[in-house]
């Protein structure tokens, strides 16, 4: 229908005037054409509000993804740290036992070189004195001086009863026979045997003889001297004195003396009840 | 109970009594003395041994001697052998190993250097 035969339509059926009606279809045709406009829009405004609500859901799904990740993140690094400080605490630690281990070690090796120590001077002792005869005493003497020493070549001197005199009773790594009588006071021997002073030199390698020996101790009986030991060398691989080589010095000088005395003693006696025959009168112990 | 056994061989009493010392400073081991060489081959005729620890300079049969028995006999050629003498050169020291000795101190002995060698040879 065109928009002539429209109007004549209108015409015949209303009774408005025809420029009302044409200004009222004109204006509900354009109202109705903003209300298309404006609905049209509003949907345009409503799909892009949507897809805008969407991106903002999305976007705060993603934020709260990535919260939840720096929290995890966080965690670990408080973890990280404290395993850190963990690490860090055993390592003082583990530093620190092992600086206990070592000094153990240290300390462990200490005592046993003590206990070997002690065994030589225990063993010297025993030795020197579990023999009540003379030659065995002398014997035992040489042996102790080569076996813990390391003696080479030694020798020992006993002084005559008037003192003046010390003529050679022992020896190692030469003959007895071959070594001359000494003059107490004379030489570095009968210094020793004089003063009552051990003489000893610092280095063991440097070689000495029986005239000039590396080492030479007085034997003392009750504070006197009797005699002496003389070591003219020692063994190639000795290369310093040991700690426990000057207590065995101490030692047999303090010890040799009276076992040689106890064994003269005794070697006069018929056996050791016979040796011990009037001890009573010595402990004041006697019944008559 | 001593899960090692050692033959000590030394002629001088108080050596002796120093290694027995020095030895029982380890534990589980159980320890044999001998005065020489032929005493020691009784010794090992008798028991096995896991170690022997022997002085050269020896009556009757010296140390030397002693080592080549050992290594010739079936029961104990593969047993260790500590060499203690009083001789420090090389020669002696290259002449006791060729025989078979594993290792080799020189007197005066140091207990502690005793210990750590049979600890070594017994891989203690």
């Amino acid at each position: 229908m065109s928009d002539e035969e429209q109007e004549g339509r209108d015409r015949r059926t209303s009774d408005a005037p025809v420029d009302l009606s044409r200004e009222r279809e004109t204006f509900v045709r354009q109202f109705l054409r903003k209300g298309v406009e404006l609905t049209e829009s509003l949907l345009v405004e409503n799909r892009a509000l949507v897809a805008k609500l969407e991106q903002l859901e999305r976007e705060n799904t993603r934020l709260r993804a990535q919260i939840a990740s720096d929290d995890a993140i966080r965690d670990l690094i408080r973890k990280i740290d404290s395993l850190e400080a963990e690490r860090n605490e055993l390592l003082t630690r583990s530093t620190e036992l092992e600086e206990t281990r070592r000094e153990s070690e240290v300390r462990n090796d200490q005592i046993e070189q003590e206990l070997h120590d002690l065994a030589n001077l225990y063993i010297a002792s025993h030795h020197l004195h579990t023999t009540l005869s003379v030659r065995g005493v002398i014997q035992r003497l040489i042996e102790l001086l080569q076996q813990l020493i390391g003696a080479e070549q030694c020798a020992i001197y006993l002084m005559d009863p008037a003192g003046g005199a010390a003529r050679p009773v022992g020896a190692d790594g030469v003959e007895v026979s071959d070594l001359p009588v000494l003059q107490v006071g004379e030489g570095p021997i009968g210094e020793v045997m004089m003063t009552g002073l051990a003489r000893i030199q610092d280095d063991p390698t440097i070689g000495g003889t029986l005239e000039e020996p590396i080492a030479v101790l007085p034997m003392m009986v009750r504070e006197q001297p009797v005699g002496a030991i003389a070591v003219a060398r020692v063994f190639e691989q000795k290369s310093r004195w040991a700690a426990v080589d000057h207590e065995l010095f101490k030692l047999l000088g303090s010890h040799a003396g009276n076992a040689l005395v106890a064994a003269n003693l005794y070697a006069d006696a018929r056996g050791a009840l016979a040796a011990l025959e009037g001890i009573d009168a010595h402990l004041n112990l006697s019944n008559s | 109970m001593a899960d090692f056994s050692c033959l000590v061989v030394e002629d001088s009493p108080m050596m002796r009594q120093l290694l027995v010392f020095a030895l029982a400073r380890i534990k589980r081991i159980s320890v044999t003395e001998a005065e020489d060489g032929v005493d020691a081959l009784r010794k090992l005729a008798g028991a096995r041994f896991d170690l022997v620890v022997t002085d050269i300079n020896m009556p009757i049969m010296d140390g030397l001697k002693l080592v080549k028995r050992i290594r010739s006999d079936e029961t104990h050629k593969d047993v260790p052998i500590i060499i203690i003498t009083t001789e420090g050169s090389t020669e002696d020291r290259q002449r006791a190993m060729a025989l078979g000795a594993n290792a080799y101190i020189t007197k005066p002995i140091q207990a502690p250097q005793v210990i750590q060698k049979v600890k070594e040879l017994l891989q203690l």
